[in-house]
């Protein structure tokens, strides 16, 4: 029943991670639930796949963005829909008290939105999971140069549109 | 260089949405579900469980349109039941159908027969009809016409 325990404790520490991600890249809630149950379905058969992985949480990362994947393209007509209706997607950032950190919030959620998905991952899993590089560049299956251009490229683009907000509210 | 910096932290100061807590239970309980399973299924099927093995896989296989199959099952047993049923009540018919035939059609009957029989001749017994065929001896046995020839 070990494996039972150590479900538990992955779920504790690695699934708000893995929530975020994997809504950052799906921008659907259902999605990510459903992603986030075969990861989590893939542990329970497999506990011994996570306990060989060098860094736990990039091997996760990697097996909810492949969960996700295959989900999206089950349900390519969704998909397809999404850019078109990425404005009327959830917020991923928690709301704010403050009127001008929600309006930043706002403001960055529809500028990651017009980002491309690639880029916006590789932002994602920079600015909010903190991985290298390297490690994005393990995640998705790319040179770390990529993963580096990639983030220059999706940066460049937020700064441009939040530029205003953010010399106002700095 | 300083304004990206502070770009980059004022980004990554905005915390994301927690995850919902009712998820917890919810996916850890499927995944185990899942395991169990999947565990079930890889086990080898003993014996005793062999019926119950077909069984699901026959569950398996008709689920998914059970009112289909049990009105296809119901067709062919009526089927079944109108075959049985006819066999056995065509046999007294035919029976009845074969009875002896009156004296008239009897005495017609021999009458074809007899003039038949003046125009054709009389007949001969199949077994004696043809010659049976001779398969050739050695060569040294042939006749000696044959070899003159």
């Amino acid at each position: 029943m070990s494996s039972e325990l150590d479900l538990d404790r992955v779920y504790d520490h690695h699934a708000q991670a893995l929530y975020a991600y994997l809504l950052n890249l799906t921008r659907d809630e259902q999605d990510t639930r459903d992603s986030l149950q075969e990861v989590f379905i893939k542990l329970a058969r497999q506990a011994e796949i996570l306990e060989k992985a060098r860094d736990q949480r990039a091997f996760l990362i990697r097996l909810a963005h492949n969960a996700a994947i295959d989900l999206m393209r089950r349900r390519g007509a969704r998909v397809g829909n999404q850019n078109q209706f990425a404005s009327e997607q959830i917020s991923p950032f928690a709301p704010a008290t403050d009127p001008d950190e929600q309006s930043f919030r706002t403001e960055l959620t529809n500028a990651l939105n017009q980002l491309p998905s690639d880029q916006r991952v590789v932002v994602h899993l920079k600015l909010w999971q903190g991985l290298t590089f390297e490690q994005i560049a393990d995640v998705l299956g790319v040179s770390p140069n990529t993963a580096a251009s990639r983030y220059r490229y999706g940066l460049d683009k937020l700064r441009v549109l939040l530029r205003p907000l953010y010399e106002e509210i700095k | 260089m300083n304004t990206e910096d502070s770009f980059e932290q004022k980004l990554r100061r905005q915390p994301y949405r927690e995850a919902p807590p009712r998820w917890r239970e919810e996916i850890l309980t499927g995944a185990r579900l899942a395991a169990t399973e999947s565990s079930a299924a890889r086990r080898p099927t003993s014996g005793l469980s062999f019926f119950a093995a077909c069984r699901r896989n026959l569950t398996n296989w008709l689920w998914p349109h059970p009112t289909a199959w049990a009105g296809l099952a119901a067709i062919w047993l009526l089927i079944l039941i109108l075959n049985v049923t006819t066999r056995d009540s065509a046999r007294p018919q035919l029976a009845g159908q074969s009875a002896p035939p009156s004296p008239e059609l009897q005495e017609l009957l021999r009458e074809q027969e007899q003039m038949l029989a003046d125009l054709i001749g009389p007949v001969e017994k199949s077994g004696t009809s043809e010659p049976k065929r001779r398969l050739p001896g050695p060569r040294s046995q042939r006749p000696v016409e044959l070899l003159n020839i």
